[in-house]
């Protein structure tokens, strides 16, 4: 080597692997949306669903998780209620072996602390009922709305006010025909709501291992279904897929933000305000006799995802991605018909078994699990958040962090004491290494 | 006038700090302390937290009969005493652990970093501290603090800007002043790392929590400091918040600050309304010409339970008020700070 020879730099203005200051994400906008970046463990004092109302039989009490809030559920003639699962005492979940005495109460089956089913108040202590402590202090109730075949809690602070509770329609998507109007959908008829007369909610959901915010975007996300081009239910419906669908508007998205409603955004999809991409010069490739089926997808807090007109007529496709822990999530897809009759109400389930659960729910929506989970790791740490480098076809994403960040009712705080807020206890290793996954439900004492 | 029937106690705290009070036959000290002002620590009540224990020095102090407790027998031999199952049968004294402020009561001090010293403005520095390990001060949106100026005895009181839920972390909002000690500080040797003597909290200008009546906050120059506060706690606040109108004015528009910070908070809050003024420059979109006090006008105080609260100099404060009594604002719901420039 010369030694004359001097160091230089190298040539060029930037490295290609740093962030381009032409991303669609740059640090202004990312302050904008800061309490979004904020919500790992989601957004609180929202409704969310907790199950489907044949999963709580009478006098059933099930244990689930939600925005790190451990929540125990109870059915007594027919009314649901709702409780911090979790003993004022010692931290006991009352789920994981119910006890209850009456219709009136739930006790703690570890040192007996029994609690007033409708107000939380720690009404007597089993083998204590003198305890000073009685009558003094209680614990959290969660307000429960049952409908159509659902039940809704509303995972709140502690100190959330119960006059602040806002109807369970403020926390889901618009509906029509009200707003046929102001959403107009000429390529498909009047799509249902789940609070509609003869609603019928048939759906799944199950634990996807992601943060709650990766798998929203997802749900309304244009630019990804080139994920979708390969699933059995495109390929037996002879649907061909653009590329991609590119917003060529600034009208393509209208914020939803009604004074006494619900708060998100709607995609004008189908309309020219976003254009279908169909070749590729680049790649040389090109789509050929396109042939869509209509749909649009709408998305309102806290993460609630309406696609209409799917997968059928006269059918709406729900999506929730209710937080668990800050890595897990409860994937809820519910579809939603009108049945006014018992026959109508024996096709669609027959049709829901034999088509809409295996071809929709598990055959073109598990792409959507797993693109999920591929992008968790990134964002594991929280520092993906800044690091991404989005473009123009993730103003669906962008506006909808805008949008969460403004209107959330609050933004929960890690679990404190609760399952999967410490990643490496003992329990949930020894939990693993026996093959059971962290989830959803509450872990039952069968002895 | 001491009632009869009362036994006289004696509270000593570790700070020298004594209280006296009398306690009732069958009330538990605590139970008599609290309900006079004295600032004990407690938490279970029912003798198990341990977090009102106490020494007693001499007199006749036993728990009460039948209690349990988590006090073991050799440990109240030796005089130790939970406050909260505690009776006296005649005149005692106890002794505590603790000082006086221990239970947030009073101001403390304590010492913190500097992490940035940023110019926000010609005359207006905004410094971000953090709290050295070990120490801590407590305070509600809207109290200020005392900082002393490194390498002199004198101290300077600041509004914190950041919320309790930021602590560690400190803002300030500090005004530039000429020949200032603190700006003469900040200027020329504030640096990141620096070690810095502060107490607090002190004030009795703060946040009155869950109140759902709208806020109308005025503030001059670093007057804001105690509004950035006040506005984030409530923006962090679970149930509806109040709406929020916030009046903000600077001598000129080079002298405004903080816009971005403001903008991102209209921008997070759908119920908060930011005016901006200056005495004097050039109006532009969003920037009025004139003082944040006549920006008010009759329709922002239309709910006559409105609160207001204003931090400024003595002159904006008393315009403010002025003119809001003025508007039909009840004098009793008006909450102000006032600040007077150190020379």
């Amino acid at each position: 080597m010369n030694e004359a020879t001097p160091v230089r730099r190298a040539k060029g203005d930037r490295r290609l692997n740093t962030a381009s200051d032409k991303r669609t994400n740059d640090a202004r906008t990312q302050s904008q949306y800061q309490p979004y970046k904020d919500a790992a463990w989601g957004f609180v004092n929202h409704w969310y669903p907790a199950l489907f109302s044949e999963e709580l039989p009478e006098d059933h009490v099930e244990g689930i998780q939600i925005c790190g809030k451990q929540i125990v559920l109870r059915r007594v003639d027919g009314k649901i209620f709702a409780l911090k699962d979790q003993c004022l005492h010692r931290g006991v979940r009352l789920s994981a072996k119910p006890m209850c005495y009456n219709k009136e109460t739930i006790t703690c089956w570890y040192h007996g602390f029994t609690y007033g089913l409708n107000d939380g108040a720690l009404k007597t202590i089993v083998g204590n009922p003198d305890d000073p402590l009685i009558g003094t202090t209680g614990i959290t109730t969660y307000p429960v709305h049952e409908v159509n075949g659902m039940i809704f809690v509303f995972v709140r602070d502690d100190d959330y006010p119960d006059e602040d509770v806002p109807p369970l329609s403020h926390d889901l998507p618009v509906r029509f025909p009200e707003n046929s109007e102001r959403f107009p959908h000429p390529l498909w008829p009047t799509p249902p709501s789940l609070l509609d007369n003869n609603a019928v909610c048939l759906g799944m959901h199950r634990t996807g291992e992601s943060n709650w915010r990766i798998a929203c975007e997802n749900g309304f996300d244009n630019a990804h279904i080139l994920v979708h081009q390969d699933n059995t239910i495109v390929q037996a419906y002879n649907w061909v897929l653009p590329l991609g669908i590119r917003p060529v508007s600034d009208d393509c998205i209208t914020l939803i933000e009604d004074e006494d409603g619900p708060k998100g955004l709607m995609q004008w999809l189908f309309t020219d305000r976003w254009e279908p991409i169909l070749e590729n010069k680049t790649l040389d490739v090109k789509v050929e006799g396109l042939n869509s089926r209509f749909y649009r997808t709408s998305v309102v807090l806290p993460g609630v995802l309406l696609v209409e007109n799917w997968p059928e007529e006269h059918i709406v496709q729900y999506e929730w991605y209710v937080p668990i822990t800050d890595d897990t999530y409860e994937y809820w897809e519910v579809l939603v018909k009108i049945c006014p009759t018992e026959a109508d109400r024996k096709a669609f389930k027959y049709r829901f078994d034999r088509v809409f659960k295996p071809l929709a729910l598990e055959g073109f929506n598990n792409c959507d699990l797993y693109a999920r989970e591929a992008m968790q790791e990134f964002y594991a740490d929280g520092t993906g958040w800044e690091a991404e480098q989005l473009v123009a076809t993730d103003v669906s994403p962008i506006t909808w962090r805008k949008v969460a960040s403004r209107h959330n009712r609050g933004i929960a705080k890690p679990g404190k004491g609760v399952e999967g807020a410490t990643k490496t206890s003992s329990i949930r290793m020894r939990r693993i290494a026996e093959g059971r996954k962290p989830g959803y439900f509450v872990e039952k004492i069968t002895d | 006038m001491v009632d009869p029937f009362c036994h006289d106690v004696m509270l000593r705290f570790s700070d020298g700090v004594e209280y006296r009070v009398a306690v009732p036959p069958g009330v538990t000290v605590l139970d008599a302390a609290l309900v006079q002002d004295v600032p004990l620590l407690f938490q279970c009540r029912s003798g198990t937290c341990s977090s009102c224990l106490a020494h007693v020095q001499d007199g006749p102090a036993a728990m009460r009969a039948g209690q349990a407790s988590v006090l073991l027998a050799p440990e109240a031999q030796a005089g130790a005493r939970l406050l909260c199952c505690t009776e006296v049968t005649g005149a005692c004294t106890f002794t505590l652990d603790y000082d006086s402020a221990a239970s947030g009561a009073g101001p403390r001090k304590a010492r913190a970093f500097v992490d940035r010293v940023e110019r926000i403005a010609p005359d207006a520095v905004r410094l971000v501290l953090e709290l050295a390990e070990g120490d801590w001060i407590d305070f509600r949106p809207g109290q200020f603090i005392q900082v002393k100026v490194p390498g002199t005895e004198i101290w300077r009181s600041y509004s914190v800007a950041s919320t309790p839920a930021d602590l560690p972390g400190v803002e300030l909002l500090i005004r530039l002043l000429p020949g200032g000690a603190m700006s003469g500080w900040l200027t020329s040797e504030a640096a990141p790392d620096a070690v810095i003597e502060i107490e607090g909290p002190f004030g009795a200008f703060f946040l009155t929590e869950k109140i759902r009546a709208p806020h109308i906050m005025i503030a001059g120059g670093t007057g804001l400091a105690p509004m950035m506060a006040m506005i984030d706690t409530i923006r962090a606040q679970p149930g509806r918040k109040p709406p929020l109108l916030l009046s903000f004015g600077c001598a000129s528009p080079e002298g405004l600050f903080y816009r971005d910070e403001l903008d991102l908070r209209r921008h997070w809050m759908p119920g908060l309304d930011v005016r901006l003024s200056v005495d004097r420059g050039e109006s532009a979109e969003g920037l009025r010409i004139g003082n944040p006090v006549d920006a008010i006008v009759h329709e922002d105080v239309a709910d006559p339970d409105s609160i207001a609260y204003l931090c400024g100099p003595p002159g904006l404060i008393s315009a403010a008020r002025a003119h809001l009594v003025g508007l039909g604002l009840n004098p009793e719901n008006i909450h102000a700070e006032q600040f007077v420039a150190s020379q």
